[in-house]
């Protein structure tokens, strides 16, 4: 066989294995498993032909198997393509054949993921070394260009803002005028209703423009003032969910209309 | 040459499915479940987990997290629908399901037999001030909320 029909064999039977694994990578989840099965025997069969391929193959040519070697006779192949090979088809046919056994004795899942998740870091390493050997000057041309446009770009966010309307129909609902000084000291309060929650200020720390956290779940919680949030107290009915469940777990109780109007007064001047 | 680099980045870029949970799409749910804690992916837990949840967010954990009826009625909708044993559970449903009794109805997912199979950690890992309780996920899985569980 000529080198150039053995290239031209070595690249189609390339083209099948990369794209066997690929599809097999990415409908690796339950609802394309018959998909990741097709692909996973139809790596498993690129494999095989490999054997085949490298049997049929002249002794010197890009079909053969060689046994890969640390140095490098020049002006020979780069030892690279052994060494790459020698990880790649084993690891390939382990991922492929814990495959098939995963598919029947399903304790071996993990395995079979673990293989192939190796085989993916091996493929990529594959890829890049092979992009260095052959287009190093290209690459890191490319990557210049890619920084520079990450580099660009503002997104533009959808506008805001808390609505005073809100606090108002609590005052009207009260029947007073509401005080933020009132609002501040519910805020800060310290009370007896709830041991992990004895304050406003437990989870949403005492200065209302800080960011929060959660005392149980650990969740982060963005600021209360409307200074530093610009999506609170936008939605009257969420406010009064957030009400009715947080007096309940701080307070022990239900808050008062005008103990809510106070409470709105004080985080949106603050 | 841009092909191949592409490729490469396309496999790079691509969620590694094996511990992958599909998070929650509808906006309510999303919302509403996100607001105290992670919204954590409905195929952790059975439907009838769920179910038995839902009947009762006054007591939610020790914590009240009422809603209003309507609310909370599709939010139980829309967690059946991916709860392991629903039709949209795919494969960590699968997990759960597998090793969990069929006369259990676990609350926490960190009560499951396949979280706790997962999470075989020293105490000192838990112990970590910003992970604060087990349910916290994103303390360690950085892409937990959109239920990519690969990383540690």
């Amino acid at each position: 066989m000529s080198p150039r029909v053995e290239f031209t064999l070595l690249r189609l039977w390339h083209a099948a294995l990369a794209g066997g694994f690929v599809v097999a990578y990415v409908t690796a989840d339950e609802d394309t498993y018959a998909m990741h099965v097709f692909s996973g025997y139809w790596v498993l069969c690129a494999l095989t032909l490999r054997l085949a391929l490298a049997l049929i193959g002249s002794s010197s040519g890009p079909l053969r198997l060689p046994r890969p070697k640390f140095t490098w006779a020049k002006p020979g192949r780069n030892p690279l393509f052994a060494w790459m090979a020698a990880l790649l088809l084993p690891a390939l046919a382990l991922g492929a054949l814990t495959g098939v056994i995963a598919d029947g004795v399903p304790v071996a899942e993990d395995l079979h993921e673990a293989i192939a998740e190796a085989g993916l870091w091996l493929v990529i390493a594959h890829g890049l070394i092979i992009a260095w050997i052959f287009q190093g000057r290209r690459i890191r041309e490319f990557l210049t260009g890619a920084a520079a446009l990450l580099a660009v770009g503002l997104i533009s966010l959808p506008a805001w803002a808390a609505d005073p309307a809100i606090a108002a129909a609590y005052g009207k609902e009260a029947g007073e005028t509401l005080s933020a000084a009132r609002g501040e000291a519910l805020y800060l309060s310290k009370n007896t209703a709830s041991a992990d929650f004895a304050s406003c200020s437990t989870c949403h720390t005492p200065d209302p423009r800080a960011a929060g956290r959660h005392a149980k779940t650990g969740r982060v919680i963005e600021p209360m003032a409307a200074s530093a949030n610009a999506k609170r107290f936008t939605d009257a009915a969420k406010v009064e969910e957030r009400f009715t469940r947080d007096c309940q777990t701080v307070l022990g109780r239900a808050c008062t209309a005008r103990e809510k109007g106070d409470y709105l007064t004080f985080l949106m001047m603050k | 040459m841009m092909k191949k680099l592409a490729l490469l980045l396309c496999l790079v870029a691509s969620p590694a499915l094996a511990d992958f949970a599909p998070p929650i799409t509808d906006p309510l749910t999303k919302a509403a479940c996100g607001e105290c804690h992670m919204a954590f992916q409905p195929a952790f837990l059975p439907a009838r987990s769920w179910d038995k949840m839902m009947a009762n967010l006054a007591d939610h954990f020790g914590d009240n997290a009422t809603l209003a009826p309507d609310k909370a009625a599709h939010i139980r909708k829309v967690l059946a629908e991916s709860a392991a044993d629903g039709p949209q559970g795919g494969r960590m449903g699968h997990k759960i399901l597998s090793r969990l009794r069929a006369d259990e109805t676990p609350l926490r997912i960190t009560e499951t037999a396949a979280f706790l199979r997962k999470h075989r950690l020293p105490e000192s890992e838990w112990k970590r001030p910003d992970v604060v309780t087990k349910s916290n996920c994103v303390a360690c899985h950085k892409t937990a909320e959109k239920g990519i569980y690969e990383d540690d």
